[in-house]
């Protein structure tokens, strides 16, 4: 018997995994942006980030706009490369009936 | 379906739709559609009523400076999409050769309105052509044919059919088109506000 993918728990939350989703699409995003997409709460939305980047898949920069503080989020290579790695993952263990589906 | 399968399901799901917010983005630009087409109703109006040289030059750049101060605003906190990093240099080279020639067709005098139609056509049909591609969007797609279609009708018909190639490709291809997709984004927005809420 094949033996079965193992899905990456990091990524495998669902709002890390949105978040991983949504960073993949753009060059880095503000933390607003990203509490408007995925209708987090600004507590769990920092403590998944801080996750995502304590496994150095996204990173984080802080500046300063018009003297207001902005945190941009990225997604690293690394966070690019797990992020295709659990989708084939995903997608193996679903099965191409259900991908096709 | 097992719960471990629907909730995997749910997982891809959930790629895909975030993932398609990159797609999404690029529909909050319908407004640009409809200011273009409107702008180039307005320019035609002028140059056949007002018959002035300046009517498309003038008409174009205050449209081209119009909507750099709506994009600076709309785009305020917004990041960048790998989809609008791909087809915003598209419609800036594509609206920038355009309005160059334009400029040197009506200051050097040689207008013809069958040229003209066919230029606009081709350049605008082609820059909706390659977006659809990238967005793989069915609606641009059809814009893109529009627009192909008024260029084609230029080539072979009389001033007065590339006249009205250009007027229905301007209302459908810009001014229908630009309004399709503010509805979706609207559409979208509601559904997003009702599914965080």
């Amino acid at each position: 018997m094949p033996e079965m993918p193992e899905l990456n728990p990091v990524i495998h939350g669902k709002l890390r995994l949105a978040l991983l989703s949504l960073l993949s699409g753009v060059d880095e995003a503000e933390f607003t942006w990203l509490r408007e997409r995925t209708g987090s709460t600004d507590g769990n939305l920092g403590a998944q980030l801080m996750k995502l980047e304590e496994a150095g898949y996204v990173a984080m920069k802080k500046r300063f706009v018009l003297r207001k503080p902005q945190t941009l989020y990225r997604m690293t290579e690394k966070g690019r490369a797990a992020l295709t790695e659990y989708v084939s993952a995903l997608k193996e263990l679903l099965g191409n009936a259900v991908i096709s589906g | 379906m097992s719960a471990e399968k629907l909730e995997l399901t749910e997982r891809l799901e959930l790629i895909a739709k975030m993932m398609a917010e990159g797609r999404r983005s690029t529909r909050q630009w319908g407004w640009t559609f409809v200011l273009w087409g409107v702008a180039y109703l307005v320019a035609t109006a002028w140059s056949t009523w007002g018959r002035s040289a300046w009517a498309w030059p003038v008409t174009m750049v205050a449209a081209a400076v119009l909507s750099g101060v709506i994009a600076t605003r709309i785009t305020r906190g917004h990041p960048k999409t790998i989809f609008g990093r791909a087809i915003g240099p598209v419609w800036i080279a594509m609206g920038s050769a355009l309005m160059i020639v334009l400029i040197c067709l009506a200051v050097s005098g040689r207008y013809n309105a069958n040229v003209f139609v066919a230029i606009i056509g081709t350049m605008v049909g082609t820059a909706h052509a390659t977006s659809a591609m990238i967005l793989k969007w069915k609606a641009q797609f059809l814009c893109a044919a529009v627009w192909i279609a008024a260029a084609v009708a230029a080539c072979f018909g009389s001033e007065k059919v590339a006249g009205i190639a250009f007027l229905g490709a301007t209302f459908l291809g810009q001014i229908v088109f630009g309004i399709y997709a503010m509805i979706i984004e609207s559409r979208e927005q509601r559904r997003q506000g009702a599914a965080n809420a």
